[in-house]
This record gives C-alpha cells, sequence and structure tokens, in this order.
C-alpha cells in the first residue's frame, strides 16, 4: 500500500513527556493563555485511551502539536517509536481533526483518492481502500456527491474514512462523535472498536462522557492543560456499589415524603419514582414502600458512573459550563 | 526532495487544478475575456488600416487583464482557504510537508493559468482566422511573456496568503501588481521628491518589474523580439519566483495552525 517505514512493535505507540504550549494572543501577542502544562501520557499499544475534559482544557492541542499544526514551547513525544519532527510515523498514523471541513468541489470518492495519493499508494490500492472505507461509514450511496452537500454528520464520516485511508496502526480522533446522529454514533463506536480488535491504537478526545465509558479500556482527564487523572476505567471508578435505586409505583407523595428520612434523593417519573437509598436502608425502605400501597417495580444497584467521576473531580467548574453531558 | 516528495506535490498540484477549474469565478472572468477580445473585432473596424493590430492588442491585453485577476483572486485564496476552513489540517497530518504543498498549490494554479492562458490564444488566433486576417505565430512572443508575468502574480499571492487572510492577501497582492506595472515612475520619483536614493533603489529591484513582460505592442506592430530578450524575461521570472516560493515556504513553515 504506502511506502511505510518498517514497523517497531516495541514500546507505547505514544510517549508523550513535559509537553508545554502557552498561545500567543492580541495584536502585538503580548497576551497569553497557556493551552497544556507539561503533559506526561503514554498510550500503549493496542489500546483505546479516552483523552477527555472540559472545552478549552488542551485535548485539541495536545493532537494539533501531536500533528505539527501547532509548535510545542517545550516537551518531546515519541510516535510509534520515532521521535515527533521526524514524521516518519506519519505513513502509520490516521487523525480526525475537530469539526472537519473538506473541498466543497470534490466528491467523498475523489476526497479520499487524493488522501491515499498523499501516501504514494496506487491507484488500485486507493480505489479498492475508498470503496471499503465508504462502505464501513455508510457513504457508498453517496459517494459521488459534490462534499458541499453533504451534512455535518456525513462531513464527520467522511473524516474517519480519510483518516484510516492508510490502514493505521495509531489513530487520533479529536471529537468523533461531534455532530453525528445516534446511528452516525453508533457506527463509530463499533468502527473504534473494530480498530482495537485488528490491534490498532486510538487516541480519541470527547466530552461525551458515555462514549468513554463504553468504548476506553483507559481514559486520560485533563483539566485547564494539566492532567488530573490516567488510569482504567475500573481503577478510576472503583467496583464498590454507590447506592441503589428503587423503581416503585401507586405511591402518593406525601408517602414518598415521609420516607425521605431514609432516602439518598427521590425522582418522579410519571406515576411512578424512582427512589435511590444507600444499601443498609434498603430492606426497611421495600417494607415502607409496600406498607404505604406502593409497589416495587426493581432493585438496581448502581455504581459512580464517569459522569459522576468527573463532576466531582471538576469541583469548582460550573457543570453546564464544563460538559456537555449527554446521555 | 525524492520520488515521493515530488508524487506529492504532484497529488497537490493535480487537486488544486481540479479546485480552480470548478471555480465559479474562473469563467466568469474567461467569459469576459472573450467578450474583449471579441469586441476587438468592432473597434478595428472603427480604425482604417489599423484593425489587425487592434484585435492583437485587445486580445493580449484581455489575456493579461483577466490572467491576472485569476492568478489574484484564485490565488490568494489557495493556502489562506486552507487555512481559515481548516481543510488542511488533516492533510498535513498525512506524509506531506508544508513545503510540498505549498509548491503543489503553485504548480496546480500555474497549470490552470497555462490551459487559460493557451485558450485564450485560440480564441485570438479564431478571431483572426476567421475575419481572414494572418495568424502570426510571432504572437507567441507576447504570449509566453505574459504567462510567465501571470506566474510572478500567482507566487505573490501565494507568498501572501501564507502571511495574512485572503481578503488581506488580495490586498497586498494587487497593491504589489499595480506598483509592479508603474515601476518606472518608481525609478523616477527620486526626481520630484525628496525620497532617499537608497529607499527608490530598493523599492525599485525589490518589487516585481511587470514591464518587462510587455511585449504587446512589439508583437502587435510587428517588431522583432530577438529571443535573447525572451531568455532574459524567462531567467528573471525564474528568480524571482524561486525567490517568492522560498520566502513563501519559511514564512509557511514557521505558521501555527491555531
Amino acid at each position: 500500500m504506502s511506502a511505510a517505514p518498517a514497523t517497531q512493535v516495541n514500546g507505547p505507540a505514544l510517549d508523550v513527556r513535559g509537553l508545554s504550549k502557552t498561545y500567543r494572543t492580541g495584536l502585538l501577542k503580548k497576551r497569553s493563555r497557556p493551552a497544556l502544562k507539561s503533559l506526561d501520557l503514554t498510550v500503549e499499544r493496542g489500546e483505546i485511551l479516552g483523552y477527555l475534559g472540559p472545552n478549552g482544557s488542551g485535548k485539541t492541542t495536545t493532537l494539533k502539536i501531536l500533528m505539527g499544526l501547532v509548535f510545542p514551547d517545550s516537551g518531546t513525544a515519541t510516535v510509534l517509536g520515532h521521535p515527533l519532527r521526524d514524521g516518519r510515523w506519519k505513513h502509520r498514523v490516521g487523525y480526525l481533526p475537530e469539526q472537519p471541513y473538506f473541498y466543497d468541489y470534490l466528491s467523498a470518492r475523489e476526497y479520499l483518492d487524493y488522501c491515499g495519493r498523499l501516501f504514494g499508494m496506487t491507484a488500485s490500492a486507493r480505489r479498492q481502500r475508498a470503496e471499503r472505507l465508504l462502505e464501513l461509514v455508510g457513504l457508498r450511496r453517496s459517494a459521488g456527491v459534490p462534499l458541499r452537500r453533504f451534512s455535518k454528520g456525513m462531513m464527520q464520516r467522511v473524516g474517519i474514512a480519510q483518516a484510516l485511508i492508510n490502514d493505521p496502526e495509531l489513530v487520533f480522533l479529536d471529537e468523533p462523535m461531534s455532530g453525528l446522529d445516534p446511528i452516525g454514533r453508533r457506527l463509530v463506536r463499533d468502527i473504534i472498536l473494530g480498530l482495537k480488535k485488528e490491534g490498532k491504537t486510538v487516541l480519541f478526545s470527547t466530552h461525551i462522557l458515555s462514549d468513554a465509558e463504553a468504548l476506553c479500556d483507559r481514559v486520560a482527564l485533563l483539566r485547564g492543560g494539566e492532567l488530573v487523572r490516567v488510569g482504567d476505567l475500573a481503577g478510576i471508578l472503583g467496583s464498590d456499589v454507590s447506592h441503589m435505586e428503587i423503581l416503585a409505583s401507586g405511591l402518593a407523595p406525601e408517602a414518598v415524603d415521609r420516607l425521605a428520612p431514609a432516602l439518598k434523593a427521590s425522582h418522579p417519573l410519571g406515576d411512578r419514582w424512582r427512589l435511590e437509598v444507600g444499601g443498609e436502608s434498603l430492606g426497611s425502605v421495600v417494607k415502607a414502600v409496600e406498607g404505604a400501597g406502593g409497589r416495587v417495580l426493581s432493585i438496581q444497584p448502581v455504581r459512580q458512573s464517569l459522569e459522576d467521576y468527573f463532576l466531582k473531580e471538576m469541583g469548582e467548574q460550573r457543570a453546564e459550563d464544563a460538559w456537555e453531558l449527554e446521555g | 526532495m525524492g520520488t515521493g516528495g515530488l508524487a506529492r506535490v504532484w497529488a497537490v498540484a493535480a487537486n488544486t487544478f481540479r479546485e480552480t477549474v470548478r471555480e465559479r469565478v474562473l469563467y466568469n472572468l474567461v467569459f469576459f475575456a472573450i467578450i474583449m477580445t471579441a469586441s476587438g473585432l468592432l473597434m478595428g473596424q472603427l480604425s482604417v488600416r489599423q484593425d489587425e493590430k487592434i484585435i492583437k492588442d485587445i486580445g493580449l491585453a484581455a489575456m493579461e487583464l483577466f490572467g491576472t485577476l485569476i492568478a489574484i483572486f484564485i490565488g490568494v485564496g489557495l493556502v489562506a482557504k486552507e487555512i481559515e476552513r481548516r481543510s488542511l489540517y488533516p492533510l498535513l497530518a498525512k506524509p506531506l510537508s508544508r513545503e510540498e504543498f505549498f509548491l503543489g498549490k503553485f504548480a496546480g494554479l500555474g497549470f490552470t493559468l497555462l490551459v487559460n492562458v493557451g485558450l485564450m490564444a485560440a480564441g485570438l488566433a479564431l478571431t483572426l482566422a476567421g475575419t481572414g486576417r494572418r495568424v502570426d505565430p510571432g504572437l507567441l512572443k507576447a504570449v509566453y511573456p505574459i504567462y510567465l508575468g501571470l506566474l510572478v502574480v500567482v507566487a505573490l499571492a501565494l507568498f501572501f496568503s501564507t502571511l495574512t487572510s485572503s481578503a488581506l492577501a488580495a490586498v497586498f497582492t494587487v497593491g504589489t501588481v499595480v506598483a509592479g506595472r508603474f515601476s518606472d515612475v518608481i525609478r523616477n520619483m527620486r526626481e520630484v521628491t525628496d525620497a532617499p536614493t537608497w529607499l527608490v533603489r530598493i523599492l525599485y529591484y525589490a518589487l516585481p518589474n511587470f514591464r518587462n513582460f510587455d511585449f504587446k505592442d512589439r508583437v502587435a506592430y510587428g517588431d522583432p523580439v530577438p529571443f535573447a530578450a525572451i531568455g532574459a524575461v524567462t531567467a528573471y521570472a525564474v528568480v524571482y519566483i524561486a525567490i517568492l516560493l522560498l520566502a513563501g515556504s519559511a514564512a509557511f513553515r514557521s505558521r501555527e495552525l491555531s
């Protein structure tokens, strides 16, 4: 396919040491805005790492530095065993930028062909790979339509296809679910899991925590340009049950009020109630619900979610400023 | 640059050619160029014994004017718009250096202009032949320098577009092209102003002298144009373009795409 240098199989896929970046802004570039502060990060081969953080936390800056779009003030990085500046690793890496935009005048098929040419792929390899990727991202029927007629979600799919044109070993995806409808998000989730199955390494940034929870082996949490925490989900979230959730029907609001001292929280759901209780009060609350003429529909143990964890970690930051929490 | 590098430059150039030939502005300008060339026929009929010269004059002037407009208004967007729209980002993450991208853009628009100038020259030849006049191959001695001048304009537009937005790049390029058309005025400035001689001299040599590319009158009047003059203007264009491309590449290499 491409004239890629020999693959080095040892060592991490990505190793970042002390990467820092401060943007100079204003007419005279006198104002400064630190975007990344001495980032240390390792991504092992074959893993999916979720790169998480609120808007402006440094996720996109990290990826832009790695892709050579902006230049770091200090620090080093090794990509697939090659120094960042070397550039030979680019044959083996794919990248989806945030909110990608491509050429209005090209079709998706023509654009993928153009990308393939930049990797030195032969015409037949480009054709085969492009058709396969168009099928993968669900754009085969729109492959000949000019990209100016594409919706944001379709553009995102083209972006994912171009990031995979060279069958990369390491894929960087900046907000891959952005602009996608639920079907599109599911498709991208499946693509990312498919890449892992093929032994590829994926680093994707997101602020949609449910995606990270569903896909990642490990997550790295960034806040204000600093790495707050990195680790596997089980290690971060723990396996302990934080509380139990009772779904009950036939309860009058006054009955719920009487139960309040034993509850952590209560939420009306139409004619039903969702009651959150500590494990130690479960038995007494169930009895009290039945005693008040209610009916217990289900009881579920609840673990801490990634969303809960991050909201706690973000602490002082107002949730609505920091995250777009999506289901 | 190895064969891989050349292949990538070629890929960018081919894509740029495709991009530019699909630009609506190109067709508008070519349409007006054809109208202007055809209007030479009308003007020719108004002038006794000057008709052929006028047709040639207007045809060559249309080629130069509309070629310059295409070079500026498409040229300034080639790099700047890719940065503004972020379409450049996924490309630079591939094994494509910024220099290769820059050169490819120049080559692509250069090829589009070659096709355009060729079509306009063919239109002029058809106008002459269609009205029973002689199609002089010597016309190429005016067409070729016009094309060289257009390549200089493309290099200027690309150079400015690596430094600033497409709108400002258009302003700077138009300003430089206009100043370059009046370089003789600049040379004579020291006689009419108090401007320091060194400043006038720097301006005169730094600005592209577009009069060097103007062989229109000599060709239209049938005056001889020696090949040495064509060689000299070729060398001038090559050196000027090389300097602009090197400076543009250097500026582009150090530009942050944030």
